[in-house]
């Protein structure tokens, strides 16, 4: 047990060093360059004099493999150095960006939770029936209308033509908490309304399948109620695959509110990804990678060794 | 009868607490709305990637720094040069400027403004290792001498009709000797009080600020909304009271709308750049071509919801105190008088070429596909290369390409600030790659060195000849820029031309509700 689970860490480590290597590859392969970029907005002309000097300041003048070598030893230590556009601190900008995507991914994955399953499990049981196909079609409906269309028209209808809610932006919670939460509902709504067909989904092809056991049919004919067989039975039974899909769904949301969070103003983690790439901000691009990586991968470190702790039967 | 009674009063008591909840919900929404009358609420199109005083950082980061930060120099809301930190302002002679501070500028550090402080900070700017925007030009500056704690000299190495207006330039503050770059001791209207990279700045009124009555507002909190629908509709909601880069397809939603208005001016234009470095658009012939063969009105239409104009030749700027275009060297749509101007430049068949232009910004690339279907016509196959803007801007600075969409603007409304845009001596992504023309970088010579209006318009004239047969770029249209205001708000106004997008902030410390 034990020694297995240091070979995963390991394995682990390793993946975050491929990874690492990777996304300093990016600032080779990807054409652009900070400093050229910086001082080329519309209508100014820098002189490749100035573009130098700029490079030199932001340390781009280094050898590659200096830069290299300098990027992992700082991220060994967790420091991220300074952003190459305005020198803040990288390390505290993710500490302030990261709680909030994970704020707008925990509310949105509740509500889609607390909709689809029950309204899954509904459909399930009566399969055919009105329920069940109007649940079809939203589900359709939702995955097949992109994020960014969802979230526009719920700007339009609530904070346009209603005016309950602003069109977008974030208070602090400290400071502002119903500004906060006011400002989280709509992002929220638009994110839970994404998942929700996949858990809907899971949830009644699930049901469904628990429903045929035999088991099932032998529980309803000794005579236990419809409804205990359901909820002890059927339903404890169907939900193993529909939190795995869960899980999995959370650790792909931390690389996919981008849309939301650039529609809402959100400003979350994953946004400020795409501002940092459109900046050719290599450092912040960096961190933040390897950071949501990271997560991806100790979340799923910390499932299989669960799964080992639970199940004797998994051997990794 | 009890029972239906109970009923009505269960549905009535529904909709009382339906109505709760909904007023619940819209408390925030409403609180948004009506906000503290003190504090103006800016959207910003981009949040400024660096503060840095005399860094070019682009147009937010300029807003920005206008508000905090002043030069020697600046404009009214006609857009004419006045002074700022200088009261007044003269040339003794063709060389040399005296400046006279005004007595009561006191920087955030308390201590008053000097010319001690302006001679230190002309310095760093042109100093060797400066990224600053202004370094060439103040590299003119042979020598400055304090006349007096008050008065400035700058005595230049030969005339530069362009020196006033890089002094009201927003690269150009004014700080206290010894200043940072990253902490800088400035005397604008306003101090930074509370920042959070990437999503808002917030700054405060500063009480000691020279201008009587000015600023008219305790704040201004800058949020930063990078989609532009999100931006209009924050400004319809009530989030915002001004927003900038209003998008084109919205203008219609402020006719007879009596909680919002729009200001704008004509400025910013879209040129047709060249690859001269190598045939076919080495030969003007061609690029006379390209010049006759688009139908200007359709990128209008199609790019910019008709909001715009077209650009027929010299793009001298609105606002321009010259005459420079005339009917006979504009580029009107000709598309016979293109084929016959490829044949003669033995093209005849037409040939096949990249037209680069990016993705990143709608109006480019709809500009660029205009442009192709119009070359088209003319037998030319452009094939469109929509890069991100980092790429297209490397692509450019590296002349990766036949034919360029551009978008671009000047920085003040002279004639002169097209210098950087065709002289030979720039080589950047904004200019025609590989593009030099004697004539043309002399007469830019010309008009920059030449004091007298009349001679300076003489210039020009043929300046505009010049671009209309030599073809640096393709001139394609003007297109509107504008602010959304809120109704009551007053005081601010888009400045006319090039500064619209350049200096319109400059006017933010008049800006009021009523």
């Amino acid at each position: 047990m034990l020694h297995s689970a240091i070979s995963r860490l390991a394995s682990a480590l390793s993946m975050l060093f491929v990874v690492a290597t990777l996304v300093f590859a990016i600032q080779v392969v990807i054409p652009g360059d900070p400093a050229e970029l910086l001082l080329s907005s519309a209508g100014s002309t820098p002189t490749p004099e100035n573009i130098a000097a700029l490079r030199v300041e932001m340390g781009l003048d280094r050898p590659l493999l200096q830069q290299y070598v300098e990027f992992l030893w700082g991220a060994v230590r967790l420091d991220f150095g300074n952003s190459l556009i305005d020198n803040s601190s990288i390390g505290q900008t993710i500490a302030t960006r990261l709680p909030r995507t994970l704020e707008l991914i925990a509310v949105a994955m509740s509500i889609a939770v607390a909709v689809a399953v029950p309204f899954g499990t509904h459909a399930a049981l009566r399969a055919g029936g009105r329920l069940d196909t109007a649940g079809s079609g939203v589900s359709a409906l939702f995955a097949a209308v992109p994020v960014f269309v969802i979230g526009t028209l719920l700007i339009l209808l609530f904070a346009q033509t209603l005016k309950l809610t602003p069109a977008g932006g974030y208070a602090d919670f400290g400071s502002a908490p119903i500004q906060h939460l006011s400002n989280l509902v709509l992002p929220a709504i638009t994110v839970a309304m994404s998942i929700f067909p996949i858990i809907f989904r899971m949830t009644r092809s699930s049901v469904l399948d628990s429903l045929s056991n035999e088991w099932v049919r032998t529980a309803l004919a000794k005579g236990l109620p419809r409804r205990a067989v359901v909820r002890r039975h059927v339903l404890r039974n169907a939900l193993g695959p529909v939190v795995t899909v869960i899980g999995l769904q959370l650790g792909i949301l931390l690389g996919s509110t981008v849309l939301v969070e650039f529609v809402f103003n959100w400003p979350g983690l994953s946004g400020y990804l795409v501002t940092a790439v459109e900046q050719r901000d290599y450092p912040t691009v960096r961190a933040i990678i390897l950071v949501v990586a990271a997560i991806f991968i100790f979340i799923n470190l910390l499932i299989e060794l669960l799964q080992m702790k639970l199940d004797p039967r998994v051997q990794l | 009868m009890s029972r239906l009674h109970a009923l009505t009063m269960s549905r009535r008591a529904f909709l009382a607490a339906a109505g709760a909840g909904i007023a619940a919900v819209q408390l925030p929404g409403s609180a948004s709305a009506q906000a503290d009358a003190g504090v103006l609420r800016y959207a910003l199109s981009a949040f400024p990637p660096s503060l840095s005083p005399w860094l070019n950082a682009g147009a937010a980061a300029s807003t920005v720094k206008t508000l905090i930060m002043r030069g020697l120099l600046g404009y009214d809301t006609e857009g004419q040069l006045i002074g700022e930190i200088a009261e007044s302002w003269a040339a003794v002679d063709p060389t040399t400027y005296d400046f006279k501070l005004r007595a009561n500028a006191v920087f955030s550090n308390g201590k008053p403004v000097r010319a001690q402080d302006v001679i230190w900070t002309v310095n760093q700017i042109s100093a060797p290792e400066s990224t600053a925007h202004l370094r060439t030009t103040l590299n003119q500056v042979e020598s400055m001498e304090a006349l007096d704690d008050h008065t400035v000299r700058l005595i230049l190495t030969k005339p530069n009709a362009a020196l006033p207006f890089a002094l009201a330039s927003p690269n150009a503050a004014i700080l206290a000797e010894g200043s940072t770059e990253d902490a800088p001791i400035a005397c604008g209207p306003f101090r930074l009080a509370q920042q959070e990279r990437g999503v808002f700045i917030e700054v405060e009124r500063n009480p000691d600020y020279y201008k009587n009555g000015s600023p008219q507002v305790d704040k201004i909190r800058l949020t930063a909304y990078a989609d532009e629908n999100l931006r209009m509709a924050a400004l319809e909601s009530g989030d915002v009271d001004i927003i900038e880069y209003v998008p084109w397809s919205a203008y219609s939603r402020f006719d007879n709308n009596d909680r919002m208005k729009l200001s704008g001016s004509l400025g910013p234009f879209h040129v047709v750049l060249f690859n001269t470095s190598k045939p076919p658009f080495d030969n003007p012939l061609v690029r006379q071509a390209i010049g006759y063969a688009i139908n200007r009105e359709d990128i209008v239409a199609a790019a910019f919801a008709g909001q715009g104009e077209p650009l027929y030749g010299f793009p001298n700027p609105p606002g321009s105190a010259y005459q420079a275009s005339t009917p006979e060297n504009s580029y009107t749509y000709d598309p016979e008088r293109a084929k016959a101007l490829l044949a003669e430049a033995g093209y005849a068949d037409g040939f096949n070429c990249t037209l680069l232009a990016t993705s990143t910004y709608g109006m480019l690339q709809d500009t660029a596909v205009v442009v192709a279907a119009y070359l088209q016509a003319i037998g030319i196959n452009a094939e469109l290369k929509l890069p991100e803007w980092a790429s297209r801007i490397t692509a450019g600075n590296e002349g990766q390409y036949d034919i360029a969409i551009h978008g671009t603007v000047g920085e003040y409304n002279d004639p002169d600030s097209l210098y950087p845009l065709l002289h030979s001596s720039v080589k950047t992504f904004q200019n025609s790659f590989g593009f030099a023309s004697e004539r043309i970088d002399t007469l830019l010579e010309k008009g920059r060195g030449e004091l007298d209006p009349a001679k300076r318009e003489e210039i020009y004239k043929q300046l505009a000849q010049a671009y209309f047969e030599e073809v640096p770029q393709a001139p394609l249209v003007w297109r509107v820029q504008s602010f959304g205001l809120a109704r009551n708000v007053e005081g601010f106004q888009c400045l006319p031309g090039f500064l619209g997008v350049t200096s319109t902030a400059i006017l933010l410390d008049q800006a009021r509700f009523v």
